[in-house]
């Protein structure tokens, strides 16, 4: 009984996590990019410095009309968001906070291959989404969001892999757990591999040819209102809060930190997180969007090879340490 | 001479958090009113008293959006055995501001200073209709003309202080020549009308705030 | 693996009734993935299918498997099949063009193959049960220790393979862009 309770709990601090923390992030990036163009972004809703404006987002989101449209298929269309989110909510599952069995939801034992694959699946949210709903703008949207995971998965995969040598496990804790300091520079080209094909993953700017407003409307997402659609914007942000915690796990040494090591481990993961959630901001006020060419031969001609160097040095830099 | 690889990005980067920790430049409109330039134009104020009913305004108009109504009356002639007169009456003055593309012509073609712009812009209506000011609230418009600005210091002094100082400085000539004592402190008096500062209070708005004072 | 003393097939545990209705779910997923009239639902059926293929090896303790299976055919294979469907032709409803008159050919050839298959696995096993409650035979490790132990020559034979086909592909590619160029 006290197991269950135990599994309970621990699924219930996720969920929590996972509705929180992206609405943070979004509420970080009404602020950080209106500073960043010199405005003042959300001031009203709640009061102060319109904290509570994402909340009244979702209130009026709640309250528009469910649209389908006439041709598209109803099935396919009403099941993307769902398709698209819930992923993110699994991987959230396995990433660990903190050392110990009790900072982490669950633990997975080939934790990277877990977490990379049900990423991968929540692009199909994305593909769904685009061809269901009978719309030239969504089908061309979800043409160009295949091809960029196609392109992008390789170099993540690797730089993954990369550092998943260097611990000699594929367990997130215990890649984790092997680290150290100097793997900080030793993986600083599979971090940015990383990051970078991450982003591409996530479709955020300046890689969100997919969902390029000013040609393709967006993407798609085009023809959908209402909760459906914040659906997909919760899991863009979930998505953010995800790469930046396994960018902070794989690379950054999650909760090690210079101090504090005992029982303050959450906090460096955190804190990395948040580092990391604000960099993918400031990345999307400063860079105009890739073109999808220049977005297909930055993963392949400069990702890819990246990636294989970086694993190559990894394999080289271990047997001479054995 | 080749830049470093990727130091546009960094540049990108720098300019984008140098922006945040600077001031923002957001109006907070409602909160704060704008601090507007005198001759903004926001609301156009009838000062009926100078309308002579010349429709000028309303001809000019590119919108058509002034009408005016009025009618003849006839006074009786002042002196024994005179002429009548006859003189206009505005009955009504109405600006449709729905129409109203704020062009300024009817402002600039009175020739009797009777339409001043006002920076007033708060007067939005849910009905249309109420767009269209009626005469007493165009009159009301007229409390918040500002005084006009003052004139450069190195402007050409108006016409009308020109000629009359020309007029003071011939009366006190020739009162100089009567009585020679006397010249110098007519002089004063006569040069004390026009000196700088009343330029200002010159100009075409110079009547309105004489009465209405700012708003 | 141990030979089946001590197990029954009518006192079954959780994990084999799991491992059963997953396994009708990921069958009759297969089933609609070749039956349906609609190209695209056939390829998220598909997607069905290979989830539950995954879940069978979770199931089965063979946490690496099923993650990989995850990642290269649900994530990457279907993708890829998603995106070749909407460059070429995908529409919404039934295309009962894209029907060909195969149907028994493929049929025979399907359940050839499943035959074959079903065969080769009884005979190879028979009645050995997985141990489930002791250490995981499908782990990372021990996956890791056989393919590269046991298994290291046709692990080399398939690199080989993959690296021809993609030298191929490029090949290919830049053959074509040397034609353009010299017209």
């Amino acid at each position: 009984m006290n197991d269950v309770l135990d599994v309970a709990l621990r699924l219930l601090v996720v969920f929590a996590v996972f509705l929180v923390l992206p609405l943070v992030i979004g509420q970080t990036e009404h602020k950080v990019m209106a500073h960043m163009q010199g405005r003042l972004g959300p001031m009203y809703a709640g009061g102060f410095h319109g904290w509570a404006q994402l909340v009244a987002d979702g209130v009026k989101f709640a309250q528009k009309e469910d649209v389908v449209p006439a041709n598209a298929d109803r099935r396919v269309f009403q099941l993307a968001p769902a398709i698209a989110l819930l992923p993110y909510l699994l991987v959230l599952v396995a990433i660990p906070v903190g050392p110990g069995e009790g900072a982490v939801g669950e633990v997975v034992d080939a934790g990277i291959f877990f977490v990379l694959a049900v990423m991968g699946v929540g692009v199909l949210g994305s593909l769904m989404a685009g061809w269901a709903s009978a719309n030239k703008f969504s089908l061309l949207g979800g043409l160009r969001t295949a091809a960029q995971l196609l392109a992008y998965e390789l170099p993540m995969l690797l730089a993954a892999a990369s550092v998943a040598m260097a611990a000699g496990t594929v367990s997130l804790p215990g890649i984790v757990d092997a680290f150290e300091w100097w793997w900080l520079p030793w993986q600083i080209t599979g971090a940015l591999v990383f990051f970078v094909a991450g982003l591409a993953e996530l479709q955020r700017p300046p890689f969100d040819m997919p969902v390029a407003d000013s040609e393709i409307i967006f993407g798609a997402y085009t023809e959908y209102t209402g909760l459906r659609f914040a659906l997909f914007l919760l899991a863009e942000y979930a998505g953010i809060v995800v790469l930046c915690g396994l960018t902070t796990v794989l690379f950054l040494g999650g909760w090690h930190g210079p101090f504090g090591a005992e029982g303050l481990g959450w906090v460096w993961t955190l804190l990395k997180t948040a580092v990391l959630a604000f960099v993918v901001i400031w990345l999307r006020v400063s860079y105009p969007r890739l073109r999808e060419d220049q977005l297909q031969k930055l993963a392949w001609t400069t990702l890819v090879p990246l990636a294989l160097a970086q694993i190559a040095l990894t394999g080289v830099v271990k047997v001479v340490i054995q | 001479m080749a830049p470093i690889p990727g130091s546009g990005l960094a540049k990108g980067l720098a300019v984008t958090l140098r922006t945040m920790t600077r001031k923002s430049h957001t109006a907070q409109y409602p909160d704060v009113q704008p601090d507007l330039p005198p001759r903004t134009r926001g609301v156009i104020g009838l000062f009926e008293e100078n309308c002579t009913v010349c429709m000028l305004c309303a001809r000019e108009c590119p919108d058509w959006c002034i009408y005016i109504d009025s009618h003849k009356e006839t006074l009786p002639a002042t002196a024994p055995g005179g002429r009548e007169r006859s003189r206009n009456v505005l009955d009504r003055f109405a600006i449709d501001f729905a129409l109203c593309m704020y062009c300024g012509i009817c402002i600039e073609v009175c020739p009797f200073d009777a339409l001043f712009w006002s920076p007033e812009f708060e007067y939005a209506e849910t009905d249309i209709h109420e767009l269209t000011h009626e005469r007493d609230k165009l009159r009301e418009w007229m409390w918040t003309v500002p005084e006009p600005p003052a004139l450069d210091p190195g402007a050409e002094e108006p016409k009308e202080l020109a000629a009359a100082r020309k007029t003071a400085e011939k009366l006190a000539a020739a009162e100089a020549a009567q009585a020679d004592p006397a010249a110098e402190a007519a002089r004063a008096t006569g040069t004390g009308d026009v000196t700088p500062s009343a330029p200002g209070t010159g100009g075409p708005g110079q009547q309105p705030p004489a009465e209405g004072g700012t708003a | 693996m141990t030979l089946a003393a001590g197990h029954g097939f009518l006192s079954p545990t959780g994990v084999e009734i799991a491992f059963l209705l997953v396994g009708i779910v990921t069958l009759g997923a297969a089933v609609i993935t070749v039956t349906t009239k609609q190209l695209v639902h056939a390829a998220l059926w598909l997607v069905v299918a290979l989830g539950g293929l995954a879940v069978e090896y979770l199931l089965l303790t063979a946490e690496f498997i099923a993650w990989v299976q995850v990642l290269i055919y649900v994530g990457s294979v279907v993708v890829l099949l998603l995106f070749g469907l909407m460059l070429t032709r995908a529409p919404i409803g039934r295309s009962p063009d894209a029907d060909s008159g195969n149907r028994p050919a493929a049929l025979a050839v399907a359940v050839a193959a499943a035959a074959a298959l079903i065969w080769v696995v009884i005979d190879a096993f028979r009645a050995t049960w997985i141990d489930l409650d002791g250490p995981a035979q499908g782990s990372t490790k021990v996956s890791g220790a056989i393919l590269f132990r046991h298994w290291v020559l046709p692990f080399e034979a398939l690199s080989v393979l993959l690296l021809a086909a993609l030298v191929g592909a490029i090949v290919l590619s830049r053959r074509d862009r040397e034609r353009e160029g010299g017209n």
